[in-house]
């Protein structure tokens, strides 16, 4: 009953006009970048991040959490029309979605991924009502050491499933943490590692230094390429997906929707991780796995409803402990922490309005999306021939607008460009981006917890292995830190491995 | 990915360079670490987390580079092979002209030529598209953000914008 009468109180938060157009105006841009191969729903999310500090911390928040699940959407457009995934949740779409497309059947491609995006949605939010306050109500009782092992494992999780050496991915995650660092001691108050710069006693911003990672050094890499667009040109008819599509996908769907809400919620995972656990689930289970690869409806109506679902189950995690799970939900955090307001256990108990109404409006933004992405399907086509030359010239001017904007401070946009280019380097030297930035928003966070911990055991290490959620954690970090050694763990977790960790 | 060939050290190993570069970050921070005080484990000081983090650094620093030097790894060269590398160094080369001139000639005088330069001289777009999107994008948005957003943008020594 209780539960009743909040999402109602959310929906009067939600229904609210200027939410509405804030809602609006989020899942648009989402499934704009989702829908634009180049640039991704992080690199959105930081352009716009200093746009929520305008209006209520709802309407912010309702914004940055529509670019997230409407990136979604607009992903697998890219992936079934171009043969382009939009952004890292789609690459999976590409393999059967595009065979459909080629095959004229395109819509019903576009349409079961709408259809089983918006039911995977919609779960993961009933979901997230139930479990995210009883969750919260457990949380209360975690200490500084059951956080800090939960941050470790987050971390933990993310370098296993980076694509390539895990070394490499541990020395991002250790150069994220240090960054982090950057600035005045939160206990001491002693500045560190600024070099006697003014600029750097309040650390670096979380803005330049992803937009630099994700914007400017997406833009150095595509330039180098040359992009081929096999566009689908053929008039895109009948989207609803007919008796037989609907049987067959009917049970992916179901699954995909658990597998990816479950892999959600999961510290370190995603939507990027559960749309390949669907698919390889998908073939696994199928009568005719020899179907997948050329064009089986499976293999889009699995991984759509599991990345839609885990976009929802990410939610979790930083709702009830304030540990963002991924990059995005790093950068909602950040959103959180403008309004100065600290996503955690207190968090539905003391603002209810804000978590029962961010809740509500993304189920509206689900609504949204089915009409943005069914009946305007061909106004998002066209825009997939905008050329690229155009493009990226507006995306840096954007980056550097919004990287200004974010502080008013032009040292900032320095930084935003030193991290494009390093950036830039690290991915062709085969160092990926995404555990860096989850240690540099984790890293004050682990080291403040860490330190408590020690004060408050007097120094006794044994504090994280007594406390059993903790020592879970920790356990459950030591076997993926020592899994790789493995042959057989070493190559399932090359077959999961991600490009990027969001 | 670059194939991995010789196994044998060759002093352009870009993995060898990578795990040098890391190395040489945790040896830094060590030292930072140290010098901010590392306190006790009862009250652990300011320089207690970077410590640990640079010696963890060296250590996957360390792996990298027995890889590297056991394995072998791709030439720097080869990380380029049949990449139009030149485009990004033009690219990088704006844009730290563009951070250069921020400051003293202001967003219009700064970003109006970045623009031009970028449609032009990466991928060229026609000049009849390019000027008036060079022109009209960063105006726009200087004048959406100082009267719509009251936000004010680096004028510069000339005070435009």
């Amino acid at each position: 009953m209780d539960t009743l009468v909040n999402v109602m109180h959310g929906f009067g938060v939600a229904l609210l006009p200027v939410n509405i157009l804030y809602c609006f105006i989020g899942v648009f841009i989402g499934t704009l970048v989702g829908v634009l191969p180049g640039i991704g729903p992080i690199s959105a999310m930081s352009l716009l991040l200093p746009v929520t500090l305008s209006g209520t911390p709802e309407s912010g928040i309702i914004m940055m959490a529509g670019i997230y699940y409407g990136s979604m959407y607009g992903g697998s457009t890219t992936s079934i029309l171009v043969n382009i995934p939009g952004e890292a949740a789609s690459v999976v779409t590409c393999i059967d979605g595009h065979q459909m497309a080629k095959q004229g059947r395109a819509g019903p491609a576009l349409g079961i991924s709408a259809l089983g995006s918006f039911i995977a949605g919609t779960f993961s939010l009933l979901a997230l009502m139930l479990v995210a306050p009883s969750l919260a109500s457990v949380a209360i009782a975690f200490g500084p050491a059951e956080y800090f092992s939960l941050m470790v494992l987050g971390l933990v999780v993310l370098t296993f499933l980076t694509q390539g050496s895990m070394a490499k991915a541990l020395l991002m995650a250790c150069i994220g943490i240090v960054l982090g660092l950057i600035g005045l001691d939160s206990i001491t108050a002693q500045p560190r590692l600024t070099f006697g710069r003014m600029e750097l006693i309040d650390g670096i911003g979380l803005v330049p230094v992803v937009m630099g990672l994700f914007g400017v050094a997406e833009v150095l890499l595509n330039t180098e390429q040359v992009i081929k667009r096999d566009i689908i040109n053929a008039k895109i008819t009948q989207l609803l997906p007919n008796k037989a599509d609907w049987k067959v996908s009917a049970r992916p769907i179901g699954r995909g929707t658990l597998l990816g809400f479950f892999l959600g919620i999961l510290p370190g995972g995603g939507a990027v991780v559960a749309s390949f656990a669907s698919y390889a689930l998908e073939k696994r289970l199928s009568k005719t796995p020899e179907r997948f690869g050329h064009g089986a409806i499976e293999g889009v109506a699995g991984p759509e409803s599991a990345n839609n679902a885990a976009a929802g189950g990410a939610f979790i995690p930083l709702m009830t402990l304030g540990i963002p799970p991924n990059v995005v939900m790093a950068l909602l955090l950040g959103a959180f922490v403008i309004h100065g307001l600290q996503p955690g256990p207190l968090l539905i108990t003391q603002n209810p309005g804000l978590f029962w109404g961010i809740v509500a409006s993304m189920y509206i933004g689900n609504l949204m999306l089915l009409v943005l992405n069914l009946p305007l399907i061909g106004m998002w086509v066209q825009l997939l021939k905008l050329p690229y030359n155009i493009l990226f010239p507006l995306i840096i001017l954007f980056t550097i607008i919004g990287v200004y904007c974010s502080s008013n401070n032009v040292f900032d946009v320095y930084v935003m460009i030193a991290f494009g280019v390093i950036g830039y380097f690290m991915r062709k030297l085969g160092y990926e981006p995404a555990p860096l930035v989850l240690a540099f928003v984790l890293g004050p966070m682990l080291e403040n917890n860490l330190r408590k911990s020690l004060i408050l055991s007097q120094g006794d290490l044994w504090t994280f292995v007594e406390r059993p959620i903790s020592a879970t954690c920790l356990a459950f970090a030591l076997v993926l830190l020592i899994g790789p050694l493995l042959p057989s763990l070493r190559k399932k977790r090359e077959l999961v491995a991600l490009d990027e960790g969001a | 990915m670059p194939e991995k060939s010789n196994p044998h050290l060759r002093l352009n190993n870009s993995e060898l360079w990578g795990g040098l570069i890391g190395l040489a970050l945790g040896i830094f921070v060590i030292r930072s670490g140290i010098k901010l005080k590392l306190g006790t484990i009862n009250d652990p000081g300011s320089g207690y987390v970077l410590f640990y983090t640079g010696i963890l650094m060296c250590l996957f620093a360390l792996t990298i580079i027995a890889s590297a030097v056991t394995e072998g790894g791709p030439s720097f060269g080869s990380r380029w092979e049949g990449a139009r590398w030149t485009r990004p160094l033009i690219l990088i080369a704006c844009l730290t002209a563009f951070s250069f001139a921020l400051e003293p000639l202001g967003f219009l005088l700064s970003a109006i030529p970045l623009m031009l330069l970028l449609l032009r001289a990466i991928d060229p777009v026609r000049w009849t598209l390019a000027l008036p999107l060079a022109v009209l994008a960063p105006l726009g948005v200087w004048w959406v953000l100082k009267h719509a957003l009251l936000i004010q943008l680096p004028s510069g020594i000339f005070e435009i914008g």
